[in-house]
């Protein structure tokens, strides 16, 4: 095979991957939260996302909310649901073994998607608007002649945005709490922080942004059950792992490189292969694992 | 042990168990039975069947060895996939089939098993995730191998073409994989499984090659997934990629879990039951399905074990850790003989007491 690319192509695919790595960093920062305060990968992590959708959905077509309110119907549907799973199944299940809990959060995530099954059997594909709705809106912006649509334009924005707000949060007595207890949670107790409140809000946090990358990857297009976690919930944990799974920088960044990963799957060379894109994905998560666990971005002394 | 049954006690003891016996062995394919059912369809116990020889063989890896498989699916898939292209391409008999395929089985999950030495716990499961995914997106997709979207023929084998006589051909295998199960744990590699999934490190210093044994779990999980692969496609007389998506490999979870892991005969149930409820079976012998198809509910069965399943598994982790197995031990415990005593499963907890 003779990798021949040229130079307007692979521009095309810098920006595709840019354009939907940017998702991939919102759930992979939410995966990095959880983490840090439970030890635990969240498979419900792209679930809060889909129920995010079917909440704006739901709101905008039963209860005939306008688009901004029902927006925020869904982002409170994604932060019910991540309280819920800390409340009902992390907490009683503090002590069990990590892959227990790994299997718990898939419980969450199948159950979700079972509903949703179930409640849209009849007809399982929906439409959920754009955020700006006009036909202009899909090519104003077009870097290198790939049209990037508002929709994408926002998310990038939502993206810098909640990374900065985190990045004051950790900087706020609260914020140090929750990086205290995540790294010494009995010494934490000791000096007067609550491990478990610490812990329903980094579930709240990740939930609000899994809601959040939901309701933006859906918009303008077609959704389906399970959406968010069959498309983005494994590429956003290749991201988390490779920004080195405790690091909030790390995984934006990972999302950002997935994604471009992703995307040089998609070049004309690997037409051949079937189903490129996965396989680039799985192959970047087997090599960061094997050779450089600690992610990309981290030095070796942590 | 209390004291010995009455013979009144034994007389019921052997009612039960032949009626277990004809439920398994008459029922869905109706012979030997005084009356006539409309009972199980054979195709749908078939399921049953194979599911539970998947359930088996992701027990030995989340059960035995506390290694969690998320791509489950393409263990089976690949087994399936093999089968059916010894048979329709190379014009192999469906035995040297069943046999290759069990082998690429057990080659493709111990390669897995070495990149499970280095990289271990959560982390591995993702690579089982993401492997699952790129297989059936990937290589299931290969039209040379596998058929592409139209599929690959995978007729059954000669004398077995009829639903019934297929149906004891699963339950010959299953029976094998039972008893390779059995040796197994019984013997000394079964033991060392078992302490290399307490505590690793310790089971290091006793002297276990923990990577050898590693690997061999491995194998001998992609040795049963092979073969419960196999015999799916010739069930379904065709295998097409579809059906081996992330769906597949959480309902093999589900059954495994609720089943009850470390329970052979609480694995089989669950498998049994995940299947039956999957394919509608269940429900319509219960008579109830269709109180769940009509129009408040209309909850149809492919769906069930998606709503259902996921219940089950969250009391199953938090309240009730045994799973189907505590019943299961229960009944076979009262059938051997001995009193019908309810006994709890321990809950597990996290080992954090040796580090190194």
């Amino acid at each position: 095979m003779i990798v021949a690319v040229t130079l307007s192509e692979l521009s095309r695919v810098l920006v595709l991957g840019v354009v939907n790595g940017a998702i991939y960093s919102l759930i992979a920062i939410g995966l990095v939260l959880v983490y840090k305060a439970s030890g635990v990968f969240n498979f419900a992590q792209g679930e809060f996302g889909t129920v995010a959708i079917y909440g704006a959905y739901l709101s905008v077509t039963i209860l005939h909310l306008p688009y901004g309110v029902a927006l925020i119907v869904g982002l409170a549907a994604a932060l019910g649901m991540g309280l819920l799973t800390e409340r009902l199944i992390i907490r009683p299940l503090f002590d069990a073994p990590r892959v227990t809990l790994l299997v718990a959060t898939a419980g969450i995530a199948l159950l979700a998607i079972g509903v949703e099954f179930w409640r849209t059997a009849n007809n399982p594909l929906r439409f959920f608007d754009a955020i700006v709705d006009s036909p202009s809106s899909l090519d104003r912006v077009s870097p290198f002649g790939v049209a990037v649509s508002d929709q994408r334009l926002i998310t990038l924005l939502v993206l810098a945005v909640a990374a900065f707000l985190l990045y004051l949060f950790f900087r706020s007595p609260l914020g140090l709490a929750v990086l205290a207890a995540s790294q010494e949670p009995v010494a934490s107790e000791l000096v007067g922080v609550s491990v478990r409140r610490i812990s329903t809000i980094t579930w709240g946090l990740a939930s609000l942004l899994g809601g959040a990358a939901g309701l933006l990857y859906a918009g303008g297009a077609q959704f389906s059950p399970g959406l968010i976690t069959a498309a983005v919930l494994i590429p956003g944990f290749t991201a988390a792992i490779v920004g080195g799974i405790t690091s909030l920088p790390g995984a934006a960044a990972g999302g950002i490189l997935v994604g471009i990963l992703q995307a040089l799957g998609s070049l004309s060379t690997f037409e051949s292969i079937k189903g490129a894109s996965f396989v680039s994905v799985f192959v970047v998560l087997l090599i960061v694992l094997l050779v450089r666990p600690q992610g990309l971005f981290v030095g070796r002394s942590t | 042990m209390t004291a010995a049954p009455t013979g009144t006690g034994w007389a019921a003891r052997v009612v039960v168990g032949a009626s277990l016996a004809w439920v398994v062995l008459c029922y869905p394919t109706n012979v030997l039975s005084p009356f006539t059912v409309a009972g199980v369809e054979a195709n749908a116990a078939s399921e049953a069947v194979i599911f539970a020889v998947i359930g088996l063989s992701l027990n030995v890896l989340i059960g035995y060895i506390g290694s969690i498989s998320l791509g489950h699916q393409a263990f089976v898939g690949i087994g399936a996939f093999t089968s059916a292209y010894v048979v329709t391409e190379m014009g192999q008999e469906f035995w040297i089939a069943a046999v290759v395929a069990a082998l690429v089985g057990a080659a493709q999950a111990a390669l897995l098993g070495a990149v499970s030495l280095r990289v271990t716990g959560l982390y591995f499961g993702l690579i089982t995730l993401s492997y699952g995914i790129m297989t059936q997106e990937s290589i299931f997709q290969i039209e040379s191998l596998t058929g592409g979207t139209a599929g690959q023929a995978a007729p059954r084998p000669i004398g077995f073409e009829s639903d019934f006589r297929y149906y004891y051909l699963c339950l010959v295998v299953l029976g094998l994989v039972v008893f390779l199960d059995w040796r197994l744990i019984a013997t000394k590699g079964g033991r060392a499984l078992l302490a290399l999934r307490e505590n690793p490190r310790v089971a290091a210093t006793w002297g276990i090659n923990v990577k050898a044994y590693t690997v061999l779990a491995f194998g001998v999980s992609g040795l049963f997934a092979g073969l419960g692969g196999a015999l799916l496609a010739h069930r379904d007389t065709n295998v097409v990629a579809n059906p081996f998506g992330l769906n597949l490999a959480l309902v093999f979870i589900l059954m495994t879990v609720i089943g009850g892991l470390r329970n052979r005969a609480g694995v089989v149930v669950g498998a049994a039951f995940f299947a039956l409820l999957r394919n509608g079976e269940l429900l319509e012998l219960l008579r109830v399905d269709s109180v769940f198809a009509k129009d408040p509910i209309s909850l149809t069965a492919e769906v069930m074990p998606l709503v259902l399943g996921p219940v089950l598994l969250l009391l199953t982790i938090t309240i009730f850790p045994g799973g189907f197995g505590q019943l299961t031990s229960t009944i076979g415990r009262w059938l051997r003989g001995g009193s019908f005593r309810f006994v709890r499963a321990e809950k597990e907890v996290q080992n954090t007491d040796v580090r190194a």
